[in-house]
């Protein structure tokens, strides 16, 4: 079965990169494979593939609002999990003053942003 | 040139920052390292599927239903993803799979382990894919240049799946006693195989490093795995079952008890507490869809009469 190159552009102006491969009988399932597998989070604008050894881009037709899906998949994207950083500080601040907290040495990186909290 | 000469040349390239791709000469033992460590990874991923996706149905909530079906999805295409940059390095997809439920290679040993309640759900998103993660990062400057495009694709992945054990982790420990404790125990019986996941310390001459398949010693990952996630935990109130692991503030480093090294390599070796009743389920499924290989192939060609 041929190998097929994954090729994406990032944000529109930008050249075609390979991204990744499939192996597919044919452009049209190459295509579906590549939508499928490198652009599921919608990870660029457009994308397309070149059987291996050819010099021929097949472009997708999905544009670039549909990749990806056009229901709400936030719990799949890192749009889902925006304030986790944030909420992490929180219980660290509410376990901390109910004393619940492990003291103990750290590396030094480690120490400003945990002097923010403890105590 | 003699081979000899174009191994040295190979390997001065290396050494230099040349990154190679998949058409490229490469010495034999290059070859079959790189093969070797990204069929490992490959089969890791589709059998890291396994241990969350028998959660899905027991998820306490449809939100969490989505991101672990979500997640699943993801492993079993880092998979894919991963086991189409080993073909090209020379062994077929079909090979590597058959090898694999038929116990003949080797995957992660935390995929041999049992994930019992929702606080290994949890431990598995933000302390196993940590780990992951931290390996992976160290491969985003691999030699193998095909390896390193699927490193910068399964990277924000296991970003984003680090993200959901995290809220996981938060809910449990601001929770309930019995969710605390939920989770505390997830870690009691996890954090061994999580320090054998890094392997060994790695060798003196580490064939993967010579190569720069990898750019990072074992204990080099394990170190960072402790400086990222052992304040944290500490942050939460729960405790790591080492009573060894301090900062050592005088040599700038983690001391930790070394663990069990015996039960690692009776894991890896096909001997943990799930890998046969694993590789059984995907070796039922590889055997019963044969059929569907048999129509993406064509029809094999019959045997002269």
């Amino acid at each position: 079965m041929p190998v097929w190159e994954v090729l994406g552009r990032r944000t529109e102006g930008d050249p075609f990169a390979v991204v990744g491969g499939v192996k597919a009988p044919d452009a049209e399932m190459a295509l579906l494979l590549a939508r499928e597998t490198h652009f599921r989070h919608k990870e660029g604008v457009s994308y397309g593939v070149r059987r291996r050894g050819e010099g021929h881009i097949h472009e997708g037709t999905w544009p670039a609002n549909e990749l990806g899906g056009v229901t709400d998949r936030s719990y799949r994207r890192q749009e889902g999990y925006v304030g986790v950083g944030a909420q992490m500080k929180r219980v660290h601040r509410e376990l901390a003053a109910r004393g619940l907290v492990v003291r103990g040495p750290t590396p030094p990186s480690t120490r400003s942003s945990r002097d923010d909290v403890d105590d | 040139m003699t081979y000899d000469e174009r191994v040295a040349e190979f390997k001065a390239g290396i050494d230099a920052g040349r990154k190679v791709e998949a058409g490229d000469w490469m010495p034999d033992e290059y070859r079959q390292a790189a093969l070797k460590f990204i069929e490992m990874h490959a089969n890791s991923e589709v059998m890291g599927a396994l241990p969350e996706g028998t959660w899905i149905p027991r998820a306490p909530t449809l939100k969490r239903k989505l991101s672990l079906t979500a997640k699943v999805q993801d492993e079993v295409g880092h998979g894919q993803i991963l086991y189409r940059v080993a073909e090209d390095i020379g062994k077929t997809r079909e090979q590597m799979f058959d090898d694999l439920v038929n116990g003949r290679t080797k995957f992660h040993n935390v995929f041999h382990y049992p994930a019992e309640t929702w606080g290994d759900v949890a431990y598995i998103g933000f302390l196993i894919d940590g780990a992951a993660l931290v390996n992976q990062k160290a491969l985003l400057d691999a030699s193998y240049m095909p390896y390193v495009r699927a490193m910068r694709r399964i990277c924000p992945e296991e970003s984003l799946h680090l993200r959901h054990g995290e809220q996981l982790v938060l809910e449990l420990v601001s929770g309930s006693d019995a969710q605390r404790k939920l989770f505390q125990d997830a870690v009691n019986r996890w954090w061994q195989p999580t320090m054998h996941f890094f392997g060994p310390p790695s060798k003196q001459k580490d064939m993967l490093i010579y190569w720069g398949i990898k750019t990072r010693t074992n204990e080099s990952l394990r170190q960072e795995f402790f400086t990222t996630y052992v304040p944290k935990l500490w942050d939460l109130g729960i405790t790591v079952p080492d009573p060894g692991l301090a900062w050592n503030e005088e040599r700038g480093e983690w001391d930790w008890t070394q663990p069990d090294w015996d039960e690692f390599w009776r894991v890896v070796k096909g001997d943990g507490p799930m890998t046969h009743i694993r590789l059984a389920q995907r070796k039922t499924v590889w055997d019963t869809h044969a059929w569907v290989r048999e129509v993406f192939a064509g029809i094999p060609e019959q045997p002269a009469a």
